[in-house]
This record gives structure tokens, sequence and C-alpha cells, in this order.
């Protein structure tokens, strides 16, 4: 069971700071530092200090606010590492890098916030590395669906501020991170929609009235409801079999509950004035990252067909402890 | 927050385990055709071996013939069952929601008179509540009780009331009052004998052939007023509440469960492929993550909530999933479904293809669940 002083002031802290304006801004402006500088003086630039649970906890009340900054990654990088590496922080999440000697060169590609951080945490060859930004030789601006940064970084023989055995799989942590910040995003996604059917009126009534709309709300809470019991879950036994679930969930539910929640909004849900978009587009743009449905399910099916038929209703119930 | 967390405790794992022993001793795979969910066939000597273990009425007081244990006792329980395909049928109506709502609703007497019955394994009931005119509208019921001496005269037709052939007892819901403004006025719950003179049973065979629904008429059956179920006019909100048992439980996402199961072991060769395992993996995440829903609705039934807009958002989208489950199947392996097929899964597709329609209209239709979790949401 999660903390709750610790989600308490989570709320308080991203409902105060994340502010439609600031979110706005942030996008435009490729970086927060009223967001982050809140976050970290309030000890959440070291999430990966605290119990797990915790940590996403954390994570979904910062998806909820669509909080725009590297919590998950400064969360990725301290459990990589072992320790909280000195931030803003980011983490690469894929490939592209290569050491040689004792330097490193190549390319980070996707990396969040990449430009704006200080130093990012890279997977290579089993090495969690070090990498200050000041050491790459270029930063290619990019971004996701939702307009968060997601840059390209190179090196050329590169000195890593540290090297050391990848204390985690990088993969499963991220889906880990992305799953708590879509619980919350749908959850926030949900309230919305709900609170929008009740208050918009077309003939003469609220839509929430139209049994058309009512499957459209209903389907929206379905998601989110589905996703946060997924969330929980995956918070108590972070196995593979749960992350691989909870990720195939989530991405769906990105999908399923954005187009619901879309269609609730009419045309208001398409303008940046409107706040829908802060989470359709960072659901859809988390659902892809670290392992969209199709490769989670697929890695599930799999470990499943190898457990066998007699193990198949053992794991529902059961989980990463059978499979 | 809308659900509560949902773990099972070291005793509820424990439960579990006694549970999955007990089938793998007393009803080994192969020994016997196994069911689909909570349509699976009736075996007093089952439920009754299920009483003997305290597997009946688990949630009911002791001194009832109960053992006051929780929803989630219960719930740990029934899906191993289901799972299994074990015959569930003969109790399955009273065990879920017959015995909590007498034990809520019913007189000293009624408790005593049917609650260790049920927890032995006894008494069958069947539901009353479906007529001609009145299917998901259900205030708009006609079946009328009319005051007499010492009892009422009840008279009218109930249909589709599963089981009736072979259960013991019904609890009808019918119209005691005049309907007023108030559609819910009026309306109570009668405990009713299925052997009582003036009722006759008649069948209406299922699409497949099987037999299984009835129509009931009610010619003047004299009800005792020892055998009303609560209020004299209550019989709406209790009704209300039977009906938060019999929605969100497991039996709501494990109706096509053995085929994937029996799909694993019969059809190893079809797994191969990356297809199948991103549709198994689909199948699973979609399990797990549903189960977690329907116990954390048993959770709030011990918490003493009230999770009627829960449990219908859980029902409405794992009834779905059970019929995609079916399809994803189907799309996996080319089988004829055959009622007499050689191999069991042949027979469980054939079973499962011609019942998996009903999976969203049995304890109300989706259409209906949507409404009532959408009024729910708004103000949630
Ligand atoms: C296998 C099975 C077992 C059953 N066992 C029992 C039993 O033991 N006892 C018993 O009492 N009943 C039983 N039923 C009956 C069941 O409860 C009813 O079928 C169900 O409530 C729907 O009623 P109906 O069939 O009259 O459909 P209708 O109410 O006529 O509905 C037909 C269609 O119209 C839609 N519809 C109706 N009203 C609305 C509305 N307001 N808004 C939107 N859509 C609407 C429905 O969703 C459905 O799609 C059983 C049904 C099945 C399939």
């Amino acid at each position: 069971m999660s903390d709750w002083l610790l989600i308490d002031g989570a709320r308080r802290l991203f409902a105060e700071t994340c502010t439609h304006e600031v979110v706005q801004a942030a996008e435009a402006e490729q970086w927060s530092s009223l967001v982050w500088d809140a976050a970290a003086g309030a000890g959440y630039a070291s999430l990966s200090e605290l119990e797990l649970a915790d940590a996403l906890a954390v994570l979904t009340v910062a998806g909820e606010h669509a909080a725009p900054v590297p919590l998950a990654e400064a969360a990725l990088a301290g459990w990589l590492v072992g320790e909280t590496v000195a931030g803003p922080v980011s983490v690469a999440p894929g490939g592209g890098l290569r050491i040689e000697g004792d330097s490193v060169s190549g390319l980070a590609r996707r990396v969040p916030w990449g430009h704006a951080v200080e130093r990012i945490v890279a997977v290579v060859e089993g090495q969690a590395v070090v990498l200050s930004v000041a050491s790459a030789v270029r930063v290619e601006r990019h971004a996701n669906l939702a307009g968060e940064p997601r840059d390209t970084l190179v090196f050329e023989a590169a000195q890593p501020e540290e090297v050391r055995a990848a204390a985690c799989d990088l993969r499963e942590r991220g889906a880990l991170t992305r799953v708590a910040l879509m619980a919350g995003a749908l959850a926030a996604m949900a309230r919305l929609t709900v609170a929008y059917a009740g208050e918009r009126r077309q003939f003469g009534r609220p839509i929430a009235r139209f049994q058309a709309v009512q499957q459209h709300l209903v389907c929206v809470a379905q998601e989110a409801a589905l996703v946060g019991a997924a969330a929980e879950g995956v918070a108590r036994a972070p196995g593979l079999f749960e992350i691989a679930a909870a990720k195939v969930l989530a991405a769906r539910a990105a999908l399923a509950a954005s187009r619901a929640a879309h269609q609730v909004h009419g045309a208001m849900g398409m303008t940046q004035e409107y706040r829908l978009h802060h989470f359709s587009r960072r659901l859809w743009a988390w659902r892809e990252e670290y392992g969209d449905e199709q490769h989670w399910a697929a890695r599930l099916g799999e470990a499943l067909a190898v457990a066998g038929a007699e193990n198949l209703y053992p794991a529902i119930t059961g989980g990463s402890a059978v499979v | 927050m809308l659900f509560a967390p949902a773990d099972l405790t070291e005793e509820e794992l424990e439960l579990q385990r006694e549970v999955r022993a007990f089938l793998a001793t007393e009803l080994p795979r192969g020994t016997f055709e196994p069911g689909l969910g909570m349509a699976a066939p009736r075996d007093r000597g089952f439920s009754a071996k299920l009483a003997e273990r305290g597997w009946l009425g688990m949630a009911i007081p002791v001194r009832y013939g109960g053992r006051d244990r929780s929803a989630v006792d219960r719930f740990v329980v029934s899906e191993e069952l289901l799972r299994w395909g074990a015959p569930v049928g003969h109790h399955w109506v009273a065990d879920r929601q017959t015995a909590p709502t007498i034990n809520r609703f019913g007189t000293e007497e009624q408790k005593q008179r049917f609650l260790p019955a049920i927890c032995r394994g006894e008494l069958s009931f069947a539901i009353g509540m479906s007529e001609p005119e009145a299917g998901s509208d259900l205030a708009a019921v006609r079946t009328r009780a009319s005051r007499v001496e010492g009892g009422w005269l009840l008279s009218g037709t109930k249909v589709w009331t599963s089981g009736a052939h072979v259960s013991d007892w019904f609890v009808v819901l019918c119209r005691t009052g005049e309907s007023t403004e108030d559609r819910h006025a009026g309306l109570s719950q009668l405990i009713v004998d299925l052997r009582a003179d003036g009722l006759t049973v008649r069948s209406i065979p299922f699409l497949s052939g099987h037999r299984d629904f009835n129509e009931v008429v009610l010619e003047e059956v004299f009800v005792p007023d020892e055998l009303v179920l609560g209020e004299i006019g209550g019989g709406w909100a209790q009704n209300t509440s039977e009906l938060a048992y019999e929605r969100g439980g497991p039996e709501r996402w494990l109706s096509t469960y053995l085929l994937v199961e029996e799909l694993m072991r019969a059809h190893e060769e079809v797994l191969g492929t990356e297809r199948a395992s991103i549709v198994l993996g689909e199948m699973v995440a979609s399990w797990w993550g549903l189960r977690r829903l329907s116990l954390s609705v048993a959770r709030m039934i011990d918490a003493a909530e009230a999770p009627a807009v829960q449990s219908a958002l859980v029902k409405e989208m794992a009834t779905r999933f059970e019929q995609d489950v079916l399809a994803c199947v189907q799309e996996l392996v080319a089988l004829e479904p055959v009622r007499d097929g050689d191999s069991l899964l042949e027979r469980i597709l054939f079973e499962a293809t011609l019942s998996a329609p009903s999976f969203t209209i049995r304890g109300g239709t989706n259409e209906i669940l949507r409404s009532v979790a959408a009024k729910g949401l708004g103000r949630l």
C-alpha cells in the first residue's frame, strides 16, 4: 500500500504547478523549470530511492496532471545505476551507443528532454553508462506525439562519468513507468470526459443523457479502471508477467479511451485550449514507448506457451510467481 | 478511488490451494465432461461434496449453516470451480444470490428454514424476474399477488426461468400494490415452491436443443405470509441489491476460459507463431486485469459498500471479452465445432458458439448495464 502522505503531497504539488497554461508553455519552450524545481524540491527527482510502489504512485499522480518533466527518467536512471543520479537526468531508451576502450560513441535516440538535462544514462552492453550532455557533439531536437522532447544526442569518443553494471532491465522498468503514468492520464481523461458530458448541453439537455454518449463514458471509465487495477497489481508484483500484462492493457486503453473521450468532446476536444489533448497525446505516445501491446503480448504469450496448459490459470492468478 | 485494492491474503491463497487440490483429486481432468462456466451441468452429489468442505453459503453466518466467511472467499472458490468446468449448476443460483438475499432481508424463520439447506447443497433455487412483457424493463412485471387469508394468491407468467424444471424454489418478483407514478413502488418478492399447486413449468428449448429455459405459469398459487421475502412493497430495492450479487463475479469472464486451456493442451502446434503468442498474451492480460477488478468488487461487498456501478462496468466489459475469447480461439485453430466431436475442444467450441450470444444478455443486457454505469459515473 502506498504512502498516503506522499501521494497527497504529490497531488497538491502537481495540481498547483501543472496548470493548463504551464503544461502548454512547457511544450512550447521544451522545458519547465517551474515544475522541475518544484518536483525536485519535493524529492521527486530521487524516486528510485522510495519503495517501488510509492515511486510508481507518484508517477501516476504526475501522469494525472500531465507533468511536463522527466520524473520517470530520473527514476529509471536511479534504478539503472543503483543510486540517484544528480539531475536533471534522462535515459536513452534504446541502443545505438557503443563502448570503445574507455570512451563511448554513437547515437542516443529518443532521449526525453535530452537537450535540457545535464546527463543521461544509457545501457551499453549491459553496462549503465552515465554521460554528460555537454560531452555530446551534437543535440538534435525531436518530440513525441505529445510534444514532449525526445532528442537525439550524438557522442564521439565521449568519456563517461561512470560505468556500472546495469542494476535493472531498462525495457521492463521503462514499461513500468509508462503504465504508472498512463494509469494517471486515463483517470484524468475519465474524470474530464464525465464532467464535460454532464455540462455540455445539446437538444436541451446534458449530452450525458444520450445513451450513445453514455456508451463512450462507460468505455473511458472501464479502460481507466482496468489500467488503474493493472498499475496497482504491477506495483505489488513487478515481474515480467505483470509488466507485460499491464502494458498490454495500458496500450490498448490508450487507443480505446482516447477515441471515446474525443468523440464525447466533439470539436472542443480538438483544440489546444481544452485540456483533453494533454492526456490523449501522452497516452498515444506512451503506448509506443518501451513496447506497445503487440510487443508485450508476444512476450507474455511465449512465456505462457512454454509454461503450458496446466499452468494457464495458475498464471492468471499468480502471475510472475508461476510464469 | 473507484475500485478497492485487490490482492489475496495468505489465508485466501491457502483456500485457493485447497480448492485446487480438491478438484485435482475429486474431479480429475479427463474423468468428466467439463461445462462452460455457470452453464455447467447440475450435480447434487458434487454440490454436496462442496458443502461438506464448507464451500457453499460461505458468507452466511455459522448459525444458519454457513461459514461466516467473506465474498472474497466465495470468489476464490467460485473461480476455481468455473475455470475447471466443474458441475456447479445445482447450487449456483442459491449460493450466489438467493442465500445472501434471504440472509439480508429474510425473517428469522426463513433463514432457519432455507439457509442451512442451501449450505448443505440440498436446496436449489431459480430466478423469477423476467416476464413476457418485462425483460430489461423489470418494473413492468405483471405477475400479481392478491391478499387472501394468511397469505397471497399469485398469478402470472415468468419466462426464461433457468432450471425451474429441476429446482426446488424460486424467488418471484411480483406486483402486490398498484403502480403509482413511481413504477418501482408496489413490487414485492415471494419465495415460491416450484412444486406448488397451480404452478406449471413448460420447457423452452434453447437454440442448441438444450433444455434449461422454462416458462412458469402461476395460476392462483397460494403463498403463505411466512414466504414473503423482506418488505411488502420493498421488492424493487431488494431485487436491485440481489442483482449486485449477480454481476461482476468470475462467471462473467470465465465462460470461455476452457477453450483456451484446451487449445493449449490439445493443439500445441498452433502456439508456435508470433500471431498466436500475441493473441494468447492479449487474452491473458485481459483475464489478469478483469480478475483484479472483479476481485475488488468482492472486496467492496465485504466492506459493506454497494458496488452497483463497478459491477455493471465489470460485467459489461467482461462479457464482451468472453465473446472475444471465442473469436480468438476460432481464429487460431481451424476446427469445426461438433456436439459429439472426438475432441473436447470440438465439443466445447460447439457449446460456446451456440451460447456466446447469451453472455451479454443474461443477468442484464450490456445496453442496460451501460445505462446503469453511466448514471452512476455522473454521481461518483
Ligand atoms: C441464458 C439466459 C438465462 C436467463 N435466465 C433467467 C432466469 O433464470 N430468470 C429470469 O428471470 N430471467 C432470465 N433470463 C432473462 C434475462 O434476464 C433477460 O433476457 C434480460 O434481462 C433481457 O430481457 P429481454 O430478453 O426481454 O430483452 P429486451 O429487454 O426485450 O431487450 C432486447 C434488446 O433491447 C435492448 N434494450 C431494451 N431496453 C433498452 C433500453 N432502455 N435502452 C437500451 N437498450 C434497451 C436490450 O439491451 C436488448 O439488446 C435469462 C436470459 C438468458 C439469455
